[in-house]
Order: structure tokens, then sequence, then C-alpha cells
């Protein structure tokens, strides 16, 4: 069942993840981490959720800047990589799905 | 987060300096407590401590009470007064720290800013002067803010001994305009500054090699520049870095940068920052990450009516200010797919009613 799920990959509802739910940054963005918490139903219904005080790290800093992660960094070291960003620029045609 | 009568209540160090910006914007006090509470060394740090100075400086009746232990801050806000200022920024951040909120209210003041920041002018944690000045500024533009607007980087400063000192000048607006950004297009060109202070002065060269032997595969119209500094203007400790951004047909800005760090090749720096920039340039959008805040908090601001800009996903750093902008303005962005019809599409299109804000400090000028 959760592949299932997780293989929908249906778009998020951003407006409602942020306005209307009390998750944290993270948590909508990388999906919630719940334990046995049989459904993600954010319903008015659910009374109170346990505020997690995860991400509060005391030298987690202010930063415009996010560190770039090297697995990030690694796989622009591969030549299919870097060949799928042409469309982007104008030399590079049109986009490979017509973006 | 609740809000009692016009004083806005959060916890937490984080995310400071956005919640001082729109309080000051909205003219709404804001209470902080349990700024580390729980930590050994409790409460504010002193860079903290000289943003809130600095703040004071480039407003007028603006009133700060920090509580005993530190952990508790209330600030009342006053006019943005602006003109001349002067302000020394320690070395445990860099200018950028401090200048990215003074860009935020600057246009907003009495008289044009006139700010002069010495400290530190590129670190791996804030906007390097550079990018400030080639890719910030220019973000102000979409929204009608531009004769006069300069960052000038006089002397250059690099960790840990800081020494650089840079003026930010920026004019006054009664409005901004409303933005309507929604065609990324495509990129043409490619510009990048590399500079070197305190060490041998090829390492600039080197980091511009190495990133073109990446990027001259994708156009022509490439220009990385070697800026260099001698002397007094080198600031007081050796560093080195390279700045690149992306334009588009669109004038879509992306960017990335690496500084140098003990044991890495210049190259290598150079291939970072390369590699770093083809990350940013491959979530597209028509605004990069670094620059989600500032253009929806000028979208908020805008005149009645809606504004639209096509991004990439909101960062963690976005999401908290979508919810703050909401506590302070009471705005909240539409945020939809940028292409309903394909379920792949990662683009996403913000779009917010205005708040018509005007100037209210200069028309009493």
């Amino acid at each position: 069942a959760e592949a299932a799920s997780s293989r929908k990959a249906r778009q998020k509802d951003w407006t409602k993840l942020i306005y209307s739910t009390s998750l944290t940054a993270e948590e909508i963005l990388h999906g919630e981490k719940q334990e046995q918490k049989s459904d993600v139903e954010m319903d008015e219904d659910d009374l109170f959720q346990v505020k997690k005080t995860t991400g509060d790290d005391a030298e987690a800093l202010d930063m415009s800047k996010e560190s770039v992660e090297k697995e990030e960094l690694k796989k622009w070291e591969d030549e299919d990589m870097l060949e799928s960003i042409r469309h982007l620029f104008i030399t590079g045609g049109d986009g490979p799905l017509g973006e | 987060m609740a809000q009692i009568g016009s004083i806005v209540q959060f916890s937490g160090h984080q995310h400071l300096r956005q919640r001082l910006v729109l309080s000051i914007l909205s003219g709404k006090h804001v209470r902080i407590d349990k700024i580390r509470s729980e930590d050994k060394n409790p409460g504010l740090r002193d860079f903290e401590v000289s943003l809130l100075r600095l703040l004071e400086k480039v407003t007028n009746g603006t009133i700060i009470e920090i509580s005993l232990t530190g952990t508790a801050i209330l600030l009342k806000p006053g006019i943005i007064s602006g003109g001349p200022i002067t302000h020394d920024c320690p070395l445990s951040r860099s200018i950028g720290y401090f200048l990215e909120p003074i860009i935020m209210l600057s246009p907003f003041a009495k008289k044009p800013v006139h700010l002069t920041l010495k400290g530190i002018t590129t670190d791996e944690h804030d906007l390097s002067v550079d990018l400030l000045r080639t890719v910030t500024l220019p973000h102000l533009q979409l929204f009608g803010i531009s004769d006069g607007l300069e960052l000038r980087i006089k002397r250059r400063g690099a960790a840990p001994g800081g020494g650089g000192e840079v003026q930010f000048l920026c004019p006054v607006v009664k409005q901004v305009k409303t933005l309507n950004f929604i065609e990324p297009g495509k990129i043409k060109r490619i510009r990048g500054i590399a500079h070197a202070v305190r060490v041998n002065p090829q390492f600039s060269n080197r980091m511009i090699e190495a990133a073109r032997s990446i990027l001259n595969r994708y156009i022509p119209d490439i220009y990385l520049y070697s800026d260099v500094y001698k002397g007094d203007e080198s600031g007081k400790s050796p560093g080195y870095a390279l700045s690149l951004l992306t334009e588009s047909t669109t004038s879509a800005l992306h960017c990335a940068e690496a500084i140098s760090e003990p044991g890495v090749a210049p190259e290598d720096i150079g291939l970072k920052a390369t590699r770093a920039l083809l990350a940013e340039v491959n979530r597209g959008g028509c605004v990069d990450r670094k620059h989600q805040t500032l253009v929806l908090l000028m979208m908020v601001l805008g005149s009645e009516d809606v504004g639209r800009c096509r991004m990439g996903e909101p960062t963690p750093r976005t999401i908290q200010f979508l919810r703050d902008v909401q506590s302070f303005f009471g705005t909240s962005f539409k945020i939809v797919s940028a292409d309903t019809s394909d379920p792949e599409c990662t683009h996403l299109l913000y779009s917010c009613y205005g708040t018509g804000y005007v100037n209210a400090n200069r028309t009493l000028a």
C-alpha cells in the first residue's frame, strides 16, 4: 500500500499544506515521517497534533544560501546529465518533451 | 503564532530577519520569545543584536526591548527613515546577512538609503556582495525600483578577518508594480565574477578556466570577469570565490557561487560553482531559490491587482515566509502547478492579490 501511494506521486496541494496545516516545512517538502498514523488526513476532526521539536536546532542559521549537497553536484559530472538541460538554452532547440 | 491586537508573536530564533522586516513594513509589533532558551548559551547572538542596532539606524522611532537573558525581544517599529548610515558588521556573519533585510526595507524609506557596511563580503552562508549586486538588485527592477539603485564594492573582505566595505544606494518609491512573470524563457547569456584576494591572482583565472570547461558547450555568450583588488582594497584575510549567473530571454536570473576552502584547488571551486549553477538552472522557473522570498514580498506589497510568478518548489525558508506574511499582512498566495495537464511539472504558479502598499513615509517628506 505504501508503494502505491508513493507511486501516485500526486501533485501536492501547496496552498492547503502551507496555510491549513501545522506541518513543518521539511514535512511538507519531504513527506511526513509519522509513526503509526494510519493515514494522513488533516480533517477538522483531527483535534490536536503533537508539536514536534525537530528542526529546532539552536545553531540552525538564518541563511539565504543553501549548502549544496555533494550528491547533487556529483550528478553534473555525467555527460548525459549535462546534455539533458541543453533545451533550456537559446541554442538548444526545443525541449525533449516539448516543454 | 497567535495574533493579539497588533502584536504578532513567534517563538525561536529562526527566521528572525524576515519577521523583523515584516514587522517594520506592516507596522505591527512583534514579540519573539524562547530564543535559544534551551541552549547552553541562550539568547541572541552578537550578529542578531547587531542587526537590531542596524534596523534602529535605518528607522526612526523604533523601540526594541530585549529581555535580560536575551531570550525574548519586543520590536515596536517606527518609520523607515533612510538617509546616510554606516554600520560595522560583526565578523560572525557576512555583509549579506545584514544587507538582505535592508534591501527589502529600503524602497519604502522616507529618504533614499545610502548605507555603508563594513565586514566580510563573501562567505558560505549568505549571498555574497557580487550576487547581491548582479542578481538581487535586478530583481527589484521587476517591481519598478531601478533609478539610482546601486551596490558599490569598495573593498573586499574574506573571512575570518573581513575588512571589506560596500555602499548600498537605493531610491525610494511610492508603490511597487504588480508582477506578472510567468515565462522563464531560454538562457541567452552567462556571466560571472571571479575574485581572489591575498592569494595568487592567477587563482581567478584558474576558476574561470574550470567553469568554462563545462559551460562552453551551451552558449557562446559567456563572460567571466576576473575582479582584481589590490593592497588595502583586498581586506585582511586571503580568500577567493566564483559567482555565476545565467540570464534568460525574459530576464529570468539564476545564480550560484562557491568560495575557497582550505586544501581545495581553485579548479575544484570553479567546478563546484558551475555544477551548482546547472543544478539551479535545471530547477528552472522565473526566479531562483535564493530570491523567492524577496520576490514574494514585493508581490504582497504590489498594487491592488493579482500578481503572478512562476517558480520552482518553495524552499523551507519560503514556506515559513509565506506563513509569516499571512500573520502580518493577512495575504495568502494561491500556489498551483504551472501546467496542470502535466503531472511531471515541478513548476508552480504563485499568485496573490497585492495589498496596495503605499510608502507613507515618503509622502511625509
